[in-house]
């Protein structure tokens, strides 16, 4: 008896063609935008997270506090320091030689070797903090411990950057809740136009003794059926459009902060779950119709 | 077989449809429900059928109360029932054999009875030619003949039939007539047939009930009817 609603919904689907297809076309332009959203949601907290850790506050120490002893005393002051997640410990020498690394031509680096004997740099301590919003409060508390010369971090312009993908974060999970409900109530009309275009139907099969639940569930497997429909140009604009940008950008945008998932199997979760928000929501939105319609019928 | 007694219908925007029915059913009769426009003809058949619940009594078909039954216990209900309707309500978009299975499945018979059963009431109306023609493709006498089959595929104890030749012309109705009363004794379905075409109701006779206004004004159990304000 299961095959008879999945018969009938496909059967429904060719039969009222026009109606499924302006559905799906709603359910289309829905989740295409869901998907955009998706992966630029996806990408935005990757990458906030992955400036969040990068983003390590430098403590350079004070040349009169260069002493083993004094150098714990300032790293327990930091321990203290609420939110700081862990601290590194780098000398002058470290220093040094991470500053020479930095010039990729080897004539410079042998030019340069020689003033490591008279190094101009300070030993260091560098802390991570728990959350990217905590850097500039640790900084500050940084700065008062005694014996540290210099505090730096990214700066202000990082902090603005971070908080300001966090808001379009935030506005993009919102924006993609209000999509979804709005594909919702499309298909629900939808559907709702479907059954009022199918009353007789409804009505002759009432008259035969068909019980609601009998009734219903063509028609919901037809709304499930328009809805998977639906994500079907959103699934294949996905994948080729990923596939496209990640291609045309070796999968860096800007700098190496900002790298793109690997498309498989990160695409395949994304055609996953506008595959199963479409058949979703073609569920929800045709079962709310047929119970609104069904439910004062003698 | 079916049993109204002190049936009262009142509808919510205030109309009375019909006052104090009795009427008494035996298994196997054939009755005519005539009356003119808005006498309460289909409220009773709606009545019958579950549609609707009386205000007042009780009317109960093949034993069971309608009026008491819950909305979720109604279609269970009408399996006990058949109906044909004056604009026959059959699916345009499936065949005729289409249209009698599906009454049948979805009563849930199992598939190879279904198809036995519906080739079977297809010869009983004459149509066994039929079975792969959409309605449209079909006069009106032949789509009603296809609304009769189906109303009586799965073996009703009742057939009502609402204004079944309304449609249809002097001929064609004659033939739809002769049909009714074959399955009426053929198979000893009940028969309600509500219509206003006195001149079958004098042709063919047998038991009539007359409504106006919502009242009962004559049961003639010989049949026939004469205007009784002329």
């Amino acid at each position: 008896m299961i095959s008879r609603p999945i018969k009938e919904g496909f059967r429904g689907v060719g039969r009222h063609w026009g109606m499924t297809f302006s559905s799906a076309i709603a359910v289309t332009i829905t989740l295409t935008i869901i998907s955009i959203f998706l992966i630029f949601s996806w990408h935005l907290h990757t990458f906030t997270k992955s400036v969040e850790y990068a983003m390590k506050i430098a403590v350079l120490i004070d040349g009169s506090h260069e002493s083993a002893a004094a150098e714990n005393l300032i790293k327990s002051e930091i321990g203290k320091i609420e939110g700081v997640k862990s601290i590194e410990y780098s000398s002058k020498e470290d220093e040094f030689a991470y500053y020479l690394e930095q010039y990729s031509d080897q004539s410079i680096k042998d030019a340069m070797a020689p003033f490591g004997g008279d190094n101009p740099m300070r030993d260091a301590f560098y802390v991570e903090v728990e959350d990217g919003a905590l850097i500039q409060n640790v900084a500050s508390q940084l700065r008062e411990i005694n014996g540290v010369a210099e505090v730096d971090y990214g700066g202000q312009t990082t902090i603005d950057v971070v908080s300001a993908m966090e808001t379009i974060r935030r506005f993009g999970a919102i924006f993609v809740a209000a999509l979804s409900v709005l594909a919702i109530f499309l298909i629900q009309n939808t559907i709702k136009l479907t059954i009022g275009a199918r009353q007789d139907e409804i009505t002759i099969m009432r008259n035969v003794g068909a019980t609601n639940g009998f009734i219903r569930a063509p028609f919901v497997f037809e709304g499930m059926i328009i809805g998977f429909l639906g994500s079907i140009i959103p699934i294949a604009l996905t994948i080729y459009g990923y596939f496209t940008l990640f291609a045309h950008t070796q999968g860096v945008i800007f700098s190496s902060l900002f790298h793109l998932e690997q498309p498989i199997p990160f695409i395949l979760y994304i055609a996953g779950i506008l595959a199963v928000t479409g058949i979703l929501v073609g569920f929800i939105g045709s079962w709310l119709s047929v119970t609104k319609y069904l439910r004062w019928k003698r | 077989m079916i049993e109204c007694s002190h049936v009262y219908k009142k509808y919510k925007n205030g109309t009375n449809a019909l006052y104090d029915i009795n009427v008494s059913v035996e298994q196997g009769e054939f009755i005519y429900i005539i009356g003119p426009t808005g006498s309460g003809k289909s409220t009773l058949i709606r009545l019958l059928d579950g549609e609707e619940i009386p205000t007042k009594g009780t009317v109960k078909v093949v034993g069971i109360d309608v009026g008491s039954l819950r909305a979720s216990q109604i279609p269970i209900y009408r399996r006990n029932i058949g109906v044909v309707f004056q604009d026959y309500k059959l699916l345009p978009t499936k065949t005729v054999f289409e249209n009698i299975t599906y009454a049948l499945e979805v009563i849930k018979m199992k598939k190879p009875q279904v198809r036995a059963r519906a080739k079977e009431v297809m010869g009983v109306v004459g149509l066994s030619e039929k079975g792969n023609a959409f309605p449209h493709e079909l006069s009106g006498g032949q789509q009603q003949r296809v609304a009769i089959a189906r109303a009586i595929a799965n073996r009703p104890k009742v057939l009502i039939a609402d204004e079944p030749t309304g449609n249809l012309d002097p001929g064609k109705s004659d033939e739809i007539m002769d049909l009714l009363e074959r399955i009426n004794r053929k198979f000893g379905t009940t028969i309600l047939m509500v219509t206003h075409d006195l001149t079958l109701v004098n042709k063919h006779r047998k038991r009539t009930v007359v409504l106006e206004h919502g009242h009962i004004v004559a049961d003639l159990a010989e049949g026939g009817y004469v205007r009784h304000d002329q």
